[in-house]
């Protein structure tokens, strides 16, 4: 780092000039859209659909109250049917929030102790098992969809909590397993052997020795099981109703309705996007080894 | 304080056999000493006595009881990990303090023996550091040490246990094994790629190549009778002078030629002569078994003195004979012109006489 802040030093200051008008576009091509709906999330109606764009108006909260207040509209006043607003919003939060957690917790458990077996006890036929568990995540999910579909339906699971936790802890699997792996295969033996040399056994020496060296590993695993199901879409849609409905789907359900209420969306998908950013500014130097799969050194 | 027997160790990686057939027997109170190259097998015959690794045959036996069937963790044994394998996530006291704990000591008891072993190690004043890693490679042996010596197990496996320590404190450590063998009455088995360890260490030292024992002997019988070419020139330093050349009988006498070299070995003729499977010997010969002279003597060999290197008691000497290169060891500072002619006089009864073909010695 030290030689690469010497040669920006060293540059003319056009540049320099130059350097810093290229960083300033890209970051608004990148950012633009995200603060164009952190925008929109505090504009009335009127203020959202005003042309040319107001960049400067008076900030409302109403929006951020209409998603979680469910009142009814005028269109459901005069037909008396129910539309699909995305009103008392905090349903869908939970559901995001029970069957991330859900399905992330028993991904990381089952995933770390295969992860740890295979690295450590190599059973017969290991590598062969290790791509057949890749190569389940090859098949694109769309394929599956149907199938899957009807056996929710044939097995009680269609539109139940566990029946989204597991198939993304199915979904998840792969990634834990791969990921945890090459990090138990980083941790020299010797250690666990010395371990087992002082008198441990080997199941404590898999949570007293062997856990705490990979605390990144796990760090950066969950960090991408979380980005994985928090955006899931496809099955969402296609496994809930209304009750069991998580954010994702819930923005895109309430898109193509009579009088889209866009102000009502961006809070909502504001409010939606902000823990995936607040884990990945907690997360981003794990997750950068996990990307490199435990590669980086000394970060 | 046992007693430990090693019968047909085999362990293979793969393809290449890193422990092959291996037979060693341990006295109970003795301090054996694994000598050999990097790669010759000793850390695999170590960690298969300690239980970690499982050998594909043969069996090892404590007080002649085969314990291949019982796990690392009920073995009591204590193992020093040539890559000290700290524990990265515990602090040098809790470290050293592991093995106590999970042998269930009481708190004070493993209090005074970490503060005893580190007191010991002069690492007291790093018992407080959180991360192992922060620590030098010095440091660290002296922790993994410490974490080792502070049991009191059946037998000590000790793996290249002081290459990273300074001078001074390998010497204290060396007095430190020889004390908790005969004092302490403990087995311990030591294995280092250098000799001179080896032989300071050891009551007795096994020559290990390729996974095999080649010798397996006190340090003066390793040292003096050396049984092939590999321990010979394993063994000391500067390294056994070694002349290839063909014998002759003349006149009744046994007559060694090189090149410009005429020996007459008809002194130390004896059985070995009819043991050899051809004409052409190499004879080895230690530096310090010739006596170098500027005077012309009788029954020498006539050189060329071609360097001379003092380290301090001693010189070495490097001459040219016929073509063959010869080092001397002489006690003090010596100096030599280049080319000078000096005389090199060899103590016959110390020639070993070696077969080219088996590398086995003679004699």
């Amino acid at each position: 780092m030290a030689i690469t802040s010497r040669m920006v030093r060293r540059r003319s200051p056009v540049k320099r000039a130059l350097l810093y008008l290229a960083v300033i576009v890209v970051c608004i091509v990148f950012i633009f859209p995200i603060f164009w709906m952190i925008a929109t999330a505090f504009k009335t109606r009127a203020q959202a659909f005003s042309w040319p764009p107001l960049f400067i108006w008076e900030p409302t909260s109403r929006n951020f109250i209409d998603i979680f207040l469910k009142r009814q509209t005028e269109i459901e006043a005069i037909t008396g049917w129910e539309l699909e607003l995305a009103t008392g919003a905090e349903i869908f939060f939970y559901n995001s929030a029970i069957v991330t957690s859900g399905s992330i917790i028993l991904a990381l458990i089952i995933g770390t102790l295969a992860a740890y077996s295979f690295s450590r006890y190599r059973p017969r036929g290991t590598d062969t098992l290790m791509f057949f568990i890749l190569s389940t995540r090859m098949l694109p999910a769309i394929v599956v969809a149907i199938p899957i579909y009807f056996f929710y339906k044939a097995l009680g699971l269609y539109s139940t909590h566990i029946g989204l936790i597991l198939l993304y802890t199915m979904f998840n699997l792969p990634f834990a397993v791969w990921m945890m792996k090459s990090f138990f295969d980083e941790i020299p033996r010797d250690i666990e052997q010395a371990a087992m040399v002082d008198g441990t056994r080997p199941i404590k020496i898999f949570y007293k020795i062997a856990l705490p060296q990979v605390v990144v590993g796990l760090a950066a695993t969950v960090g991408f099981l979380i980005i994985n199901v928090w955006n899931e879409f496809l099955f969402a849609m296609l496994l809930t109703e209304r009750s069991v409905r998580t954010v994702p789907v819930a923005i895109a359900s309430t898109r193509g309705e009579v009088g889209i209420n866009w102000g009502l969306i961006a809070a909502l998908e504001t409010l939606y996007v902000l823990p995936a950013i607040i884990l990945i500014f907690l997360l981003q130097k794990y997750l950068l080894r996990g990307m490199t799969f435990g590669t980086v050194r000394g970060v | 304080m046992v007693k430990v027997t090693i019968r047909n160790l085999t362990k293979r990686y793969g393809r290449f056999i890193a422990v092959d057939k291996l037979n060693l027997e341990v006295p109970n109170k003795s301090l054996v000493v694994l000598l050999g190259p990097t790669g010759a097998g000793k850390t695999t015959t170590l960690k298969c006595i300690a239980g970690v690794l499982a050998p594909d045959e043969g069996e090892i036996l404590f007080d002649d009881e085969p314990i291949t069937a019982i796990p690392p963790w009920e073995r009591n044994v204590a193992l020093f990990f040539q890559t000290y394998a700290l524990y990265p996530h515990l602090s040098v006291y809790d470290n050293i303090a592991y093995p106590l704990k999970e042998r269930g000591l009481s708190k004070p008891e493993i209090d005074r023996r970490v503060k005893e072993v580190a007191e010991k190690l002069r690492i007291s004043h790093l018992l407080d550091r959180k991360d192992p890693s922060t620590l030098s490679g010095g440091e660290m042996q002296r922790v993994a040490l410490a974490r080792t010596l502070v049991r009191e197990p059946k037998v000590f496996l000790l793996d290249e246990p002081i290459s990273n320590l300074d001078a001074k404190l390998r010497e204290e450590m060396i007095y430190e094994f020889k004390r908790l063998c005969r004092e302490l009455q403990q087995t311990i088995i030591y294995a280092t790629p250098d000799y001179l360890e080896a032989l300071a260490v050891g009551e007795k030292i096994a020559v290990i190549k390729d996974g095999k024992v080649i010798q397996y002997g006190t340090p003066q019988e390793i040292y003096y009778h050396p049984v092939n070419k590999f321990v010979a020139t394993f063994v000391g330093s500067p390294p056994i002078n070694i002349i290839e050349g063909n014998l002759r009988i003349e006149n009744e006498s046994i007559i060694f030629q090189e090149g410009g070299i005429t020996i007459d070995l008809s002194d130390i003729a004896g059985d070995w002569v009819n043991r050899l499977s051809g004409d052409k010997v190499a004879l080895a010969i230690r530096p310090e078994e010739i006596i170098i002279s500027r005077e012309r003597q009788a029954d020498a060999l006539r050189a060329k003195a071609l360097v001379a290197e003092p380290l301090g008691h001693e010189t070495i000497v490097l001459c040219d004979a016929g073509g063959n290169e010869i080092r001397v060891l002489v006690k003090g500072f010596i100096n030599v012109r280049y080319g000078e002619e000096v005389w090199l006089k060899i103590n016959k009864q110390r020639i070993h006489i070696i077969d080219p073909k088996t590398e086995e010695v003679v004699l």
